[in-house]
């Protein structure tokens, strides 16, 4: 009895609390040898399938590749170019330019299957390769989630679906910015918040609005499936399908942001007390029930 | 003292096997479908040793698996509780059916722990599971009586081993 008691207490604290989400990522270094253990005959494995590959299909692999190198290369020349003149008028417009660099760090998911429910992923990469929590975590796609924990040689990545996760979005054709949270389902994110009449179409890319200054801004995040108009609500329900592989996936990127240029005055780095950040939005805590009370 | 540990140890052993087995990744397919090891391992020592397997135990044991696969602190171990505590509770009764009867009870035992643990997800704010959800207690209960059998041959060897 008394033992259940206590179980349902750490629960309460875990979900809202501080001491125990410390606590638990104290407890995290013990339990991340083991999972390198468990996860070190997949990867001895799939080392072993990497050398029996051919080297027809191997040969045929890299052609492909270069192909696809090449195209990237192409269409980032005229990403450059336009870069260039997009920050050329920014200077015109308003004397300032809000470019903040980022930097990529890969990494791997190291392949232990968590609880279906936590909404975690474990990667390869910690504290010794300078991550911190925080950090945004992208995939070939769009955004996945930002890191959470940071242990020595592992992190684990808080993905957006998960729904104590609030993301600022945008949506890309018209710049109307809102929030996009987890729905404790990786293939929705909802959009609670957009106003009825607003110009909201399916297929409509959302992108990160970078407010909050925890995701940078203009990442893809998900498209949107469906909008709920019925008379008498207060804000249209828009549903979005996040276009990262949440739940399947296996090599990430890490964003870091570069320090800018001193010389040019940075607009697009908020202060702590900015009103939406990127995580745990109270507005997100305080919409869900109130779990274990 | 000494007698002690070494009772204890085939208990944490297999308990181990049973951590790595929840956390080994598996095809994402066969993932609903994976038996809720710890749960069988510790039904089975509780059957068997008396005092072993506490409710204490159970607890620590919970609070070690919910680390491991980064859930809500305290869900397994209040699923795991509960269970043990049906368990020391029908123990007498549980340990003299035979088999199929035991798979049956171990079912109903699952799929209570399954209903805990679905009132703790909705109440997280998570959406409900799909109807796989429901497929973990019923492969558990299929392997129940191979995991006894195998259980039982380790315990006679490791006491075996002891005599030596």
């Amino acid at each position: 009895m008394m033992y259940g008691l206590l179980a349902v207490v750490l629960m309460a604290m875990d979900h809202r609390g501080q001491y125990v989400p410390r606590f638990r990522s104290l407890a995290g270094h013990l339990v991340e040898p083991v999972h390198y253990v468990v996860e070190w005959p997949v990867r001895a494995l799939r080392g072993v399938f990497g050398y029996l590959q051919s080297t027809q299909a191997l040969r045929r692999e890299n052609a492909a590749l270069q192909r696809d190198l090449l195209q990237q290369k192409a269409s980032l020349q005229r990403l450059d170019a336009m870069m260039e003149e997009n920050t050329r008028l920014r200077t015109l417009l308003e004397g300032a330019s809000s470019g903040r660099r980022f930097e990529f760090q890969f990494a791997e998911m190291i392949e232990v299957d968590l609880d279906p429910f936590s909404h975690k992923v474990i990667i390869d990469h910690g504290r010794d390769r300078g991550i911190v929590s925080g950090q945004a975590v992208i995939d070939g796609a769009g955004i996945m989630g930002q890191v959470e924990d940071v242990f020595q040689g592992q992190s684990t990545v808080r993905l957006i679906s998960d729904p104590n996760h609030a993301l600022p979005v945008q949506i890309n054709r018209t710049g109307l910015r809102t929030v996009a949270f987890g729905t404790g389902d990786t293939a929705h994110l909802s959009m609670p918040a957009v106003p009825r009449e607003a110009d909201v179409r399916i297929g409509d890319l959302v992108v990160t609005s970078g407010l909050g200054g925890r995701f940078p801004s203009g990442y893809p995040v998900a498209i949107v499936a469906s909008i709920d108009r019925r008379e008498g609500l207060t804000f249209a329900q828009v549903m979005a399908v996040p276009i990262a592989a949440l739940d399947r996936g296996r090599e990430v990127l890490l964003l870091k942001s570069v320090a800018p240029d001193p010389a040019v005055p940075d607009p697009a780095v908020p202060g702590p007390a900015t009103p939406v950040p990127a995580t745990m939005a109270p507005a997100a805590s305080e919409a869900a029930p109130p779990a274990h009370e | 003292m000494n007698s002690h540990r070494e009772r204890i140890s085939p208990v944490l052993i297999t308990l181990a096997v049973a951590m790595v087995l929840t956390i080994f990744p598996l095809p994402s397919a066969l993932v609903p479908m994976r038996p809720y090891w710890v749960a069988l391992v510790l039904i089975f020592w509780c059957l068997e040793t008396h005092s072993l397997i506490t409710l204490g135990n159970a607890f620590l044991v919970g609070l070690v698996l919910d680390l491991l696969t980064g859930s809500l602190l305290g869900m397994h171990a209040l699923g795991l509780v509960i269970l043990m505590f049906l368990v020391t509770r029908f123990r007498a009764r549980l340990r003299f059916f035979p088999p199929w009867q035991q798979a049956l009870s171990v079912l109903a035992l699952l799929l209570n722990d399954r209903i805990i643990l679905l009132w703790i997800i909705s109440l997280e704010g998570d959406a409900l599971p799909p109807a796989s959800f429901w497929l973990a207690p019923l492969i558990s209960t299929l392997l129940w009586p191979w995991v006894f059998l195998l259980l039982d041959h380790y315990r006679s060897l490791a006491r075996h081993h002891k005599a030596k």
